[in-house]
């Protein structure tokens, strides 16, 4: 039952290059049209909230609703800011999204901006993404030369102007609080929130941060309608479609948009062409690094926020890893240990210091060098670090330990037991300090 | 009343103001929630987690230190829950920690052993490598130990929003985050010490005193600051009469815990080893021979009579520091006048301070400030001229900043430094409104600031009505002036119309103004300002001179200058003499005391022929072209209390040790008029004798009899002499403008030399031969003659620079520590280049603690009033020789 493509459609056509042009072909910036100067600004905000549209950066907050937290009668400047940092690994779709089609989220920005009254908008993105920003700046060089940015759009008296900021390498600088740092010029550190970036934001003024999937699916939601919307993927609580990257022992790797609500087992199977090698798939993570593992029981749960959450995990980025039988559980928490270890920003204890920690004891557990007691100790510490830090960074990095453990627990056991990784046959490299990785 | 919420903590109801963090409601209940991050001085981070805490209704728990009381708050600090979150940040904290304690500074005083002590179990489950940072060399003064950091970022914070220094950063990520400085090889801050202070751990620590101590074998006395007029509590921690460190706590004194490198790293000219320990007596050969006060106290009091009987009291002067207690300064000018029987005396007040003391007095009928520090910190607006805040009076330059950087009041500067990025923190960076004025032209943008009133018609209607007559002639003497050559009148205007905008404003003035040219009548000419825009009297608005050295206030009140006599009242004032005499049960002397370059004239042409001198030295501090030493060597007695063997001290026939602010108890009067406690922290030195006690020795052998007892008696005595001193404390009530002396003034008082005052100042002038402006000045790390002795300071600046701005050294194409030769009319000098990016283009600044080097340069301008000699600015010429 494939379904219509939405962001990804424009790209899937053959000989489409995201020029303004072919975009304009597309039937590109129509949506503006029907919006600035013709919607009360409030209006489109109300739109996008009865769309149900939720974002696509990771928490899956409402979108419309995020946007009623401006203040309504706010003297000086707000911002929008798109995130385009993306980093968590296995998530690869605003990427794509950004180099292929890129004016698709610009209009997108530009009706965000015009919502929520906006004069100055950015787009933050991912420092790697060298060739992502030039075809950003590109872009926007275009829109401005039609008309769709700057002074006066298209003659409605709406302004606002577009700035590309690349990152500088942090993975943090995605959590939206470091990302207004960084943006400020300073070292990108999360923000104690209260207060939210909806009324102390970038330069301590009222700001909207959103994903770039986000963002690219406001001028669908305009130009079809918000019925149409609602009709796509699980309503009402996850409506339209996700753009999934999948990855890990599969056939085909690949991003796929599909409605929520498919079951991952019709993704990985039917759409993503099954297991590489068609060995059994042991486990899989369902929404990016910083969700919890599922297994192969789960492969009937509905890809959508509920049915994730219910099942004990969550859609998060929407990055799809599988991994098939023989991958080593304890070897996989401690290669994304070490991806959180490097990344914890540092700024908060219990994330500071509890991945360094996590990531040595997984490390020597992994290595041969396990006692039964770490295996208490990492279901001890883990807790300790959930909610207890300023940002979702300490809930993501516990995710694959306390959910591995969960449901592998005999594997850890056995590499205690044993002293040694069942699954390598090399044997363990000598250990090297956590120290100044 | 502001706002109150009623919250509960732990069950206890209490009612706090909006606003309130949840750490300080709880603090206030005696309820100490464990933290790290926080601290009062500085914004939330919640970064540490240890203050967490139960909020009933809220899922998770809750950073006490960042979330704010809400009416019916229900906090729970005490829960198992809680308890359990903090040994869990504790076990966090402590698995990468090394816990060295047995050798770090902070043992016996670190919130992480305290609160280890209190909630951790001793067994550790953390099995792996603790993560190591190699030691590397931080700076001279602050040692860092990044084992040690709990990553709180307190001193970061600190740094930039206290002090506006912007020294220190966090590098690297995760448990590899460390603090660093940006300067390539090591730290280059202003060593105000409060990253060390602020540390809840040992990770830094002062290395003066590194590892010379356990904190609680070490002697504590709280006492004042010697340094400047800032009037610093500090606490002075010493180990078998050896200074060991210096502290402020941070609920404590005028400063509130802050302090800056004078005065946390400049304490060890204490123990230095060049004190003098024992009373020196010149032979006849011209060698000092060390005697003892048995033998040498008759020797004064024999030649003191001699002198007077001979040639008359008026033969001999006297001369004091501004460094001493008012203890010494009472019992100074008591002697002088009492046991001498001579109005002639001075202090170092002399060098400008009397001329913003004698403005206020004819102004205001106050002999102090009208405002107090809260009034800055409250203000809306702030206007400095010449004051060089951060350098000369850097605690002030805190509450200057704390007004602008906190509540975001206005900052309007006149200042002679322009704003430039640097390693230390520039006042004019966070300006409003800045003009950028040679030093000796302040009172010239005086006049401009006032023609800009009148020109913006800011004036007070009322006033205008009340007192015409002063208000017209004031307008017509000032409409008849230009703007000065060289400054922007647009900037001129805005600075007055901010200012007459605000809602309560006060002025600060420092040494640029008052030690230059013009300095008293730029002072009365602030107050017209002020008084033209009726704001004199209002509260909150005021005047405030800065002072240079720590008790200069207190010298003039205590009557150690020419012109007054206790109680800063004129020496011909009827009233005064009778109560000093009824007091005293002897009247002071009659007749008109002679200045300090008086007596030096005088002892020059040989009216003078003795001298007795405490803690100054003139010999090095007046120009050599004003030959001070030529005068001093022709005194038939000559005699010098002081700490060390100074230029002066060797012209002596007799010098006499004496103890240092840390050796004695007695009190300071600050800036803003506080009387402060100040308490002896170790045994006089040596020998060494408080200078009251010295005087009043000899006092006793010439048979007027000045005893006391201690340094309290004398402090009863000054209460009963001196009004303003029946109060000591913390907090002052300032002054209050005195009506009939303003309405004197308004109503005639003003016109006395309305012309001299608003006279135009004489343009920049051009003179090829000497095409630089030189000008002698105040440093951060140095003041006067004692810091130039403490070990610390000289690790920071050790010789004096010639500091240009860097385009100016490039476009001679010097490199920094170059030697260039300096030639003016007065005669020449070698000294070494530095680059510095405030100071403005054509301008060469020195730093007058080292100015011994270019002594020979200088000339001299006495004031006509107030005989202020003027002698920090000189035209130059530079040569690449
Ligand atoms: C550690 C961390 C990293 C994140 N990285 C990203 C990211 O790369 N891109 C992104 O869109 N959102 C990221 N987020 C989520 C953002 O904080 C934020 O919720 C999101 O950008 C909001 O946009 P949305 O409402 O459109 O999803 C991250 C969150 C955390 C805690
Ligand atoms: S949870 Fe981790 S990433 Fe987030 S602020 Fe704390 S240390 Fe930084
Ligand atoms: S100025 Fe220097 S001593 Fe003061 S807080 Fe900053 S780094 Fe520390
Ligand atoms: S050096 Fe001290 S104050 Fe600075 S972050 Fe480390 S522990 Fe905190
Ligand atoms: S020199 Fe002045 S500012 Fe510095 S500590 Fe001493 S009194 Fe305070
Ligand atoms: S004291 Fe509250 S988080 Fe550090």
């Amino acid at each position: 039952m494939p379904h219509e493509l939405i962001l990804l459609k424009n790209m899937s056509q053959p000989g489409y290059t995201g020029s303004l042009a072919d975009y304009e072909r597309a039937g590109g910036y129509q949506a503006i049209r029907k919006v600035l100067g013709k919607m009360p600004p409030g209006d489109v905000t109300d739109l996008v909230k009865r769309s149900g549209l939720r974002g696509r950066g990771g928490a899956g907050f409402p979108t419309g609703v995020k946007w009623s937290f401006i203040p309504k009668d706010h003297p000086g400047p707000r911002y929008l800011c798109c995130n385009a940092d993306e980093s968590e690994p296995g998530t690869f779709k605003d990427r794509q999204l950004m180099e292929r089609d890129p004016h698709q989220m610009i209009e997108g920005m530009i009706i965000a901006s015009y919502a929520i009254g906006v004069r100055i908008a950015y787009i933050y993105i991912r420092g790697e993404f060298v060739m992502g920003a030039k075809i950003l700046e590109r872009a926007l060089a275009e829109a401005y030369k039609a008309g769709y940015l700057g002074e006066n759009i298209l003659g409605t008296g709406f302004a606002v102007d577009i700035y590309v900021h690349r990152g500088a390498g942090a993975y943090i600088c995605g959590e939206e609080t470091a990302l207004l740092e960084s943006l400020e010029g300073k070292r990108g550190l999360p923000r104690t929130k209260p207060p939210f970036p909806a009324t102390n934001g970038l330069f301590n003024k009222p700001t909207v941060v959103n994903n770039v999937e986000t963002l690219a699916n406001l001028p669908y939601i305009v130009n079809r309608g918000v019925e149409w919307f609602m009709a796509i993927g699980n309503p009402p609580k996850s409506t339209g479609t996700r753009v999934f990257c999948l990855s890990g022992h599969i056939k085909r790797p690949g991003n796929y948009e599909v409605p929520m609500g498919i079951t991952f087992r019709e993704m990985i199977y039917d759409i993503a062409g099954g297991m590489r090698g068609d060995k059994p798939l042991k486990a899989f993570i369902p929404g990016g690094a910083s969700a919890s593992f599922f297994t192969s029981q789960h492969l009937d749960v509905k890809m959508d926020f509920e049915s994730v959450a219910q099942a004990g995990s969550m859609l998060g980025s929407g990055g799809v890893t599988v991994m098939e039988e023989g991958t080593c559980m304890v070897w996989a928490a401690e290669n994304l240990l070490h991806f959180f270890n490097h990344e914890s920003c540092g700024k908060c204890t219990p994330c500071r210091e509890g991945s360094s920690w996590l990531l040595q004891i997984l490390r020597r557990i992994e290595h041969g060098k396990g006692k039964m007691e770490d295996l208490g100790t990492l279901a001890r510490l883990c807790p300790n670090i959930a909610g207890r830090t300023v940002c979702a960074f300490g809930d993501a990095e516990i995710a694959p330990i306390l959910s591995t453990l969960q449901y592998f627990r005999d594997e850890y056991e056995t590499h205690v037991r044993e002293q040694r990784c069942p699954f390598r046959r090399a044997p363990a490299p000598d250990l090297i300090a956590v120290g100044h990785g | 009343m502001a706002d109150m919420v009623n919250i509960l903590v732990d069950g206890t109801p209490i009612a706090v103001e909006k606003g309130t963090l949840v750490i300080e409601a709880a603090r206030r209940l005696g309820i100490m929630i464990p933290h790290f991050c926080y601290h009062p001085k500085i914004k939330p981070d919640a970064n540490c987690r240890m203050c967490l805490v139960e909020v009933e209704k809220m899922p998770k728990l809750q950073t006490s230190c960042s979330t704010l009381v809400a009416e019916g708050m229900a906090v729970r600090t005490n829960t198992a829950v809680v308890e359990e979150a903090h040994k869990s940040v504790l076990e966090f904290i402590l698995a990468n920690h090394p816990l060295d304690c047995p050798i770090c500074d902070q043992g016996g005083r670190c919130d992480l052993q305290d609160f280890s002590h209190r909630y951790t179990p001793t067994k550790s489950d953390f099995l792996d490598v603790k993560r190591v940072f190699q030691k590397e060399y931080f700076s001279p003064l602050i040692d860092k130990e990044m084992n040690r950091c709990v990553q709180c970022l307190r001193c970061v914070r600190y740094c930039d929003e206290v002090i506006d220094a912007k020294a220190l950063a966090p590098i690297g990520r995760g448990s590899r985050t460390e603090i660093s400085h940006f300067t390539s090889h090591q730290l280059d801050c202003e060593f105000c010490g409060g990253c060390v202070q602020i540390c809840p751990v040992g990770a830094f620590t002062n290395r003066l005193s590194d590892y010379e101590f356990r904190p609680w074998m070490m002697k504590r006395a709280d006492t004042v600051c010697g340094y400047c007029g800032d009037g610093c509590t500090i606490t002075l921690q010493s180990r078998e009469d050896e200074l060991i460190e210096v502290i402020s706590s941070f609920e404590k004194g005028r400063n509130s815990g802050d302090l800056c490198a004078r005065g946390y790293f400049g304490y060890q000219f204490v123990n230095h080893p060049d004190r003098l320990t024992m009373p020196l007596v010149r032979q006849p050969d011209g060698r000092f021979e060390p005697t003892t006060w048995e033998d040498v106290l008759p020797l004064l009091a024999e030649r003191f009579t001699q002198v007077k009987l001979a040639y008359g009291s008026e033969a001999v002067g006297g001369l004091i520091t501004s460094r001493g207690t008012n203890e010494d300064l009472y019992v100074f000018q008591k002697f002088m006048r009492l046991a001498i029987g001579s109005n002639h005396l001075d202090s170092a007040a002399r060098f400008g301070h009397v001329n913003a003391v004698e403005a206020m007095r004819r102004v205001q009928g106050t002999n102090r400030w009208t405002v107090s520090y809260e009034d800055i910190v409250n203000a809306d607006c702030l206007l400095l001229i010449g004051t060089q805040i951060t350098w000369t009076n850097p605690i002030a330059g805190l509450k200057v900043k704390e007004a602008v950087k906190k509540h975001g009041a206005k900052l309007l500067t006149i200042e002679a430094m322009q704003p430039s990025i640097e390693t230390t923190s520039n006042i004019a960076n966070l300006s409003t409104t800045h003009l950028t004025v040679e030093v000796g032209r302040h009172p010239a943008a005086v006049h401009g600031l006032l023609k800009a009133v009148f020109d913006e018609g800011v004036a007070d209607n009322h006033l205008a009505a009340t007192a015409s007559g002063y208000v017209d002639r004031t307008r017509a003497a000032v409409s008849a002036l230009p703007y000065p050559e060289g400054m922007d009148e647009a900037t001129l205007r805005t600075i007055a119309r901010t200012f007459a905008g605000s809602r309560r404003g006060v002025i600060l003035i420092g040494q640029d103004l008052l030690q230059s040219p013009g300095g008293y009548e730029a002072s009365v000419n602030l107050m017209d300002l002020l008084l033209l825009l009726g704001k004199l009297s209002e509260k909150g608005w005021g005047l405030a001179p800065l002072t240079e050295e720590n008790n200069e206030q207190g010298a003039i009140e205590m009557g150690a200058t020419a012109d007054y006599f206790p109680g800063a009242a004129s020496l011909d004032d009827a009233a005064a003499r009778t109560r000093i005499a009824s007091a005293w049960k002897e009247s002071p002397p009659v007749g008109a005391g002679m200045r300090m370059l008086d007596m030096l004239e005088a002892a020059r042409s040989g009216k003078l022929k003795a001298m007795l001198i405490v803690g100054e030295n003139p010999a090095r501090t007046l120009p050599a072209s004003a030959k001070p030493a030529e005068a001093l060597g022709r005194l038939e007695f000559l005699v010098v209390q002081e700490l060390f063997l100074t230029e002066t001290a060797k012209l002596a026939h007799v010098v006499l040790p004496a103890s240092s602010y840390a050796e004695k108890s007695g009190s300071f009067t600050n800036s803003e008029g506080c009387v402060q406690k100040v308490r002896a922290g170790l045994e006089p030195l040596g020998g060494s004798r408080p200078d009251w006690e010295i005087l009043s020795a000899v006092s006793v052998l010439m048979g007027y009899p000045l005893e006391y007892g201690d340094a309290a008696e004398i402090l009863k005595e000054i209460r009963a002499v001196i009004p303003g001193y029946r109060v000591l404390g913390a907090t002052p009530e300032p002054a209050r403008v005195d009506r009939p002396a303003m309405d004197r003034y308004v109503g005639g008082g003003f016109a006395e030399d309305m012309a001299s005052r608003y006279r135009a100042t004489s343009n920049i002038t051009q003179d090829s031969s000497y095409p630089w402006s030189l000008w002698v000045g105040q440093s951060l790390f140095h003041s006067g003659k004692l810091s130039t002795m403490a070990k610390g300071l000289l690790e920071i600046q050790k010789e004096g620079r010639l500091y240009m701005n860097p385009a100016d050294l490039q476009r001679m194409q010097l490199a920094e520590g170059e030697m260039v030769t300096l030639t003016s009319v007065a005669g020449e000098a070698r000294v070494p280049v530095g680059a510095l990016g405030r100071i403005p283009r054509g301008i060469l600044f020195f730093p007058e603690s080292f100015k011994e080097a270019i002594a020979g340069l200088l000339t001299m301008t006495p004031d006509a009033v107030t005989g202020v000699p003027y002698h920090k600015q000189q035209r130059v010429a530079v040569h690449k020789t």
